[in-house]
This record gives structure tokens, sequence and C-alpha cells, in this order.
């Protein structure tokens, strides 16, 4: 395999997954699933790991997820599809665990290793935010540190379980922790396209991989479906039309390996993130999306609830 | 005046325009053709997809490169067929064979039949898949004292033997686990022999034919590696496997991780065993690259040739002056800059001029000039001196009479693997995570080539096989 290129989810992989097996609707698993990356990606940043590091983790946390005998939300706390993981395996994992495990791991893997207790620590204080939709502005409010506080006796507790979430996902992955990523490629595509001499590229790199970062949170796995290179030509081609930066009349992507219908799809999944984040931060108001196995359970009767009413 | 003969406008346009009929029909029979030949290599493919994909039924890693690209091969020959200047022909596009993921299989897949060696990482064993029945070797994962979950060696050694794709490497075919978190297996490709086992139990040393193929094959699976941004740092007799067909490859991969350009910082210096053990890495150099690999490249061609390791030294020290005595004393001109590393400082080098060079040639007596020459640039001791994989492929050394004997023509041995326990060899592991790399105190080196006057200079001449 060479490093430029990701495993990617098969078509049964990404027909079903556990979750919807479990009577988790397709929405609320797009819900968490969300949630779980911003969650992730925000830890990622508390933490100070680079980039690529927080993106890897994000995909290794999105694969878990998807599949039959991937993880589902609804219960692979009580238990995992798949039998071999299934054994010895009875804590109730959140998704908060798998966002941990896979940023604790894919840190180990790099060389900015991050302890456990760096890693508990920052889910603890994100954890206490009462809302998961939180406006930026709240982070920087001073803050009780009681209400984050991570005692011995529960650090301890969270240690063991993190360690076991880690084994856990690399089970559930087949020790698949190979995840490459399109930025690198996306800096070298700029300049074969020869954009830097233009005064805006500076902009347009960077449109282009708040493009890159912007699609790992996308409800459609596109770093599940799609190869780094047609994620980074995308992004490329994309930024550029939203700068009206003129690129070659040809069909450039080509050169990329990139065909105009995988272009297409892939433009049209970044330009619908930010009405699917909108209606995200929309639908679920100042509460909070639920991550563990009760509060997802809680939903799903609150829902049924409601629809009893109406 | 005109005749009738004469070649006129007409008559050349005339015969023009059949030439052109002639040649249109030409081309599109040979089109005709192409087209029919590239249905039918399509639907060969698209057979041996299915009969692969059929195979493969619910399995993990090891059928990923087979897998049919076909599902995301969409092409839009809609589009280009407008511009009609140019034949309409649909542009290839480069398309990669993706693999998959999926959840680790038991190990109650396999049954085990023998312990092979427990080495530092692991216990491997010999085992037969019960549903092919096919032979492989089974190596469980040490996790013993690990506080911080899954042992990251582990880890990269997983990562970068999947990686790994290579004729001279052995395959990882799958991690499969057991009924506890602790319990994960590397199912890996059965190999016969390893060349350190194999040489003790043989009565002469391997012939120069043969140890050019076994190298040849080495730095191949080596420059593999180098190319694709791993580092092995643990390359042994010992971590070489053979087959009875002359086959070697690389294996142990406990130690490898991926590297950059520049290296990447807190690289560990405990790496590599002992008597393979770069100079530079002894001296404590926090940065190091593809040349440790190279040194220990070196350090089994030498073994390859005197049937024994090269550099047996007790400890960190005793190494160092062992590989001092052979390869000569390093000064500001061969290497600049050493001096800086941190273990040497507390060096004591011999103060005089003379006799600090490598006695490399004069101890392999039966080398050729440019065997020699290979081997002292692979046991340079600055690390910018050693050959690159690449370079070491296209020495003239492999070029020279005896030529490489072709794997079909190796001999054969009885199998110690495959058959019977093998007793613990008394040769150093590889370092553990957490021994500090130190140098005790003053190191005394100025003596080591006191002796070096009294000893014989080679003998007249002997004669051997080749």
């Amino acid at each position: 395999m060479s490093i430029l290129v990701n495993p990617l989810a098969t078509v049964d992989q990404l027909s079903q997954s556990g979750s919807q097996l479990d009577g988790v609707p397709a929405d609320l698993e797009n819900s968490i699933r969300f949630a779980g990356a911003r969650l992730t990606q925000a830890a990622g940043i508390l933490l100070r790991l680079p980039q690529d590091i927080i993106a890897q983790a994000i995909v290794i946390f999105t694969r878990f997820f998807v599949g039959p005998e991937g993880g589902s939300l609804k219960e692979y706390g009580a238990k995992v599809r798949n039998p071999v993981a299934l054994v010895s395996i009875i804590e109730a994992h959140t998704t908060q665990d798998i966002s941990a495990g896979s940023l604790y791991l894919m840190a180990k893997l790099s060389s900015t290793p991050r302890s456990p207790r760096s890693v508990l620590n920052v889910y603890a204080y994100l954890d206490s935010f009462p809302s998961t939709f939180v406006d930026a502005s709240e982070f920087d409010e001073e803050k009780d540190p009681e209400s984050y506080y991570l005692t011995e006796g529960t650090y301890h507790a969270q240690r063991t379980l993190l360690l076991r979430t880690e084994a856990l996902i690399l089970r559930v992955l087949g020790f698949q922790t190979h995840v490459a990523l399109p930025y690198t490629l996306c800096i070298n595509y700029l300049q074969t396209l020869d954009v830097f001499s233009h005064p805006e590229s500076q902009d347009l790199a960077k449109r282009a991989f708040a493009q890159l970062n912007t699609l790992l949170l996308s409800p459609q796995l596109v770093y599940l479906t799609h190869q780094p290179y047609a994620l980074a030509t995308a992004s490329i081609y994309l930024a550029a039309r939203e700068l009206g930066v003129k690129l070659p009349d040809e069909e450039w992507w080509e050169v990329f390996d990139t065909d105009r219908e995988e272009l297409g799809f892939l433009v049209v999944a970044m330009r619908s993130m930010e009405g699917f984040a909108a209606e995200e931060k929309r639908k679920w108001g100042k509460r909070k999306v639920p991550l563990t196995v009760e509060e997802i359970e809680g939903e799903l009767e609150r829902r049924s609830l409601l629809n009893g009413r109406g | 005046m005109k005749t009738r003969w004469a070649d006129d406008e007409d008559d050349a346009a005339a015969e023009a325009q059949r030439k052109r009929e002639k040649e249109e029909k030409k081309r599109a029979k040979a089109e005709k053709a192409r087209k029919l030949e590239e249905a039918e290599k399509l639907r060969q493919q698209e057979a041996q997809a299915a009969a692969t994909a059929s195979n493969g039924a619910g399995n993990g890693t090891h059928h990923l490169s087979e897998r049919p690209a076909k599902r995301r091969r969409v092409s839009s020959e809609g589009e280009r067929e407008s511009s009609q200047a140019q034949p309409a022909q649909p542009r290839k596009l480069l398309r990669f064979a993706a693999p998959e993921w999926g959840p680790c299989r038991h190990v109650d897949n396999f049954e085990r039949l023998n312990h092979i060696e427990e080495g530092s990482y692991g216990l491997v064993s010999r085992a037969r898949e019960t549903a092919t029945g096919e032979i492989v070797a089974l190596k469980k994962l040490k996790m013993d004292t690990a506080t911080d979950g899954f042992p990251v060696t582990a880890l990269r050694e997983i990562q970068t033997l999947k990686a790994s794709r290579h004729r001279h490497i052995v395959d990882l075919r799958e991690v499969v686990v057991g009924d506890t978190l602790n319990d994960v297996f590397l199912v890996m490709g059965f190999l016969e022999h390893d060349l350190k086992t194999l040489q003790e139990d043989m009565a002469e040393p391997f012939l120069p034919s043969e140890i050019k193929t076994l190298l040849l094959q080495l730095s191949s699976a080596v420059e593999y590696l180098h190319d694709n941004w791993i580092l092995h740092r643990d390359l042994k007799t010992s971590n070489i496997l053979m087959n009875n067909r002359g086959e070697i490859k690389i294996a142990d991969f406990g130690m490898a991780r991926y590297f950059g350009d520049p290296p990447p910082p807190n690289m560990t210096q405990l790496v590599v065993t002992l008597w393979y053990r770069a100079p530079e890495l002894l001296l404590g150099a926090d940065k190091y690259d593809r040349a440790i690999d190279m040194w220990s490249l070196g350090c089994i061609f030498g073994e390859l040739l005197n049937k024994e390791p090269l550099l047996q030294g007790k400890n960190e020290v005793d190494e160092l002056s062992k590989i001092f005595e052979l390869c000569g004393i390093p000064t500001e001109e061969t290497w600049p800059g050493f001096k800086r590393l941190p273990n040497a400082r507390s060096l004591r080098l011999p103060p005089s001029k003379q006799n600090i060079g490598s006695v490399i040639r004069a101890k392999f007596p039966f080398l050729t000039t440019t065997g020699s020459q290979l081997l002292s640039s692979l046991l340079s001791l600055n690390p910018a001196l050693r050959p690159t994989a690449s370079e070491v492929l296209a020495h003239p050394y492999f070029r020279e009479d005896p030529r490489p004997k072709s794997t079909a023509m190796f001999p054969t041995f009885p199998s110690k693997a495959g058959q019977e326990k093998r007793r613990r060899h008394a040769s150093p592991d590889a370092p553990m995570r957490g021994d500090a790399p130190r140098m005790p105190g003053e190191l005394d080196f100025s003596g080591i080539f006191a002796g070096r006057e009294n000893e014989e200079s080679g003998a007249g001449f002997q004669l051997k096989l080749i």
C-alpha cells in the first residue's frame, strides 16, 4: 500500500451501520457522529496536537462506526456486534470514549504522543460545558475548576477505560491505523498549478485547507470513500472558485487523477457543510447531543413519546 | 502539352483519395481488433476479480492488493467527444487499489503446531489455518508491563509490516486476537529457516556466489523499506528468514518505524542489537537515518563471509572498541563532527597517527578488491560515507565472477523451525525500552592497537571453492 492511499469503506460498510441495526435513526447517527468528530477536533486543539494527527484521529473515529461489524452507537456499550471484540468488553463505552481513544492512539503513533492524563483532563473539561454547540466566546469565560476536576479515583477508572477503548478500536478496525491525508498533496498540487505567484495564493491555500478540515466532519464520510488526491483536488477547485482565483481552462483535475464526476460530488459535499452545520446547531440549540448509551436511549425514548403524541 | 500519362493534379488528388480510403479502412480494422482485444482483456480481468473475490470472502487484509478497482472507475467519455479535432480517446486516470478494513478474526482459526522461537518481542509458533490447511507463522505480541496501553512498538510493527509488500519482506497476512484484550497475534508466512540458525548448522560458510544472491535480496528489501520511509532498526541474521528455495525475507519489525527528512525528533538510540549497531548510535547520536541499517547490512555481509558474527562486543564499550579495531579510529577528517557526539567526549583515542586505518582488507583475504571495497564502504564509521541500498545493488561486486547464484540452485537444509523446538541462542537481543544509553566513565581505547605489529599479516595463498 502506498503511503498516499487510504483504505476505503466497502459498499457493505456504507450501506449499513451497527448503530442502524440497533435502531438508531440515520439523522441521530449523523448528529452524534458530527458531535463526536467536533469533540475530537476540539480536544486535539486543546492538547496542542498538530492538525494532521487530529485529522487522523477523526478518520479513525469515523471508521470505527461504519459497517455492520463496526461499533454501534447504541450498543457498543453493552456489547459489540463482532463476537471477537465482544469478549471481555463489558464496560460502557461512550462516543466520547471512542473519540478520546482515537486521539490517544493516533498521538501515540506520531512524534507528539500525549499522556492518558492529559487526554482525560481535556475531555473532562470539554464535557463540563452544558451544550454541544458552544459559542467560541464561552471558551474565554472563567470556569470553575471544580466543574472539570478529575479526582484521582475517577482518573484511574477512566484511564483503564481509555486503554481498553484503544484496544477495542484496534480490534474493530483490524489494526488498520493507516490514514493518508490530503494536506501535503494539496500544497503540492497548488505548486504544480503554479498559483503561488498569485497575490491571493496564501488565502487560496488557507481556504483549501479549511475545506479539507470541514470535510472531516461531513455526514457523507468522504474521507472513507475518496482518496486524498481527490479530496485535495476538490478543495483547490472550490477554494479557487470562492476566491475568484483563475485556474487553467483545461480539465486540470484530471492531471491529479480526479474525474469530473468525483470532483462534482466532493464540491457538493463541501458546499453542503455550512447548511448541515447550521441545521445541526439549530436542531440541538442549547441541548447536548447524546453521546453515552443512556443519553442515546433517553433521546430515543423522547422521540417515541413525541411521535406518540403527534 | 499534356500526355495521357502525365501526373496532373486530378490524378494526384484521386490517388491520394484512394490511399486515404485504404488507410482509413486499415485503421478501422486495427481499431476493431484492438477493441475486441480490450473487451477480452476486461472480461478476463473481471473473471479474475470475481474469482479472487469469492476466494477471499470475509477475510482480512491479505487480498487487498488484488481488489478490483472497477467500482470507482467512472469515466465520462461523453463530454470529451465534443472536441472533434482530436479523436475521442478517453483519458485514463490513475486508480489505486484501495485496501479495506474489518474486525480481527479469532486465533482459534489456527491450530498451533510447535514453538519456533521466543524473541524479545514475542513468541513465534508454527501453526496451521484450520480452514485452508495452510502453514503459517503465528507471533504472539508481548504486552508485558505496558502501562500506556497497546505498546507503541507493536503498533509500529503492524503498521510498517502492513505497509510493506515486497518479495523479500515477510508478509503479514492478518492480525488475529484471542479471548482477552492482551492476546494479539500476527499471522505471517512461514519460512523454514533463519539465517543465523542455518549458518550455525552449516559446516562451511555460504559460497561467494550464494552470499551475493543473499546480499542482493537483502539490499532490495532494504531499498524498498527506505524508499517507503521505513527504518528497520534491527537487521541481523536471526531476523532474516530463508525458505528452501534460497529466498530470504526480512522479518521482525519490532523496532521499525517511519522516519522523515529531516529525521523526527526524539528517536531513541536504543535500537539495533548490539553486534549490529552503528557507531553513531553507540556514540549517542540523537539524529540518525538510513545509514544505521546500512551498517547492519555490512555486519551481516561480514558474518556471511566468516560464518560467525563480525563484531561480538560484550557491552557498548567493548562493541565500540571492536569496531575501532576493525575499521580504524575516526578522525575529524574521516568523520567530521564525531567528537561532538554525546558519548565521544569520554573517548580517549590513541595519539599516534600510525596504524589507525581499517584492517577489513586483511581480515577478509578471500574477498576480491571490489568485494572488500563494498564491505569497507558499508562499514564506514562516518554514516554519510555509507552507500545507500540502491548503490549497493548497483555495486560492481555483483557483476564480477563468481556471479550471484540463482536461488533455484541453492542447497536445501533440514528445517529446525519446521520440526523441532529451537534452542535459545547465546546472542544478545534487541535493546529493551528503558535501558539507559550511556558510556560509563573514561573509556581508554589507546591500547587496542598495541599488538598489531606483532600480528601476522596475510598468509601465502589458499584455494577456495567458489
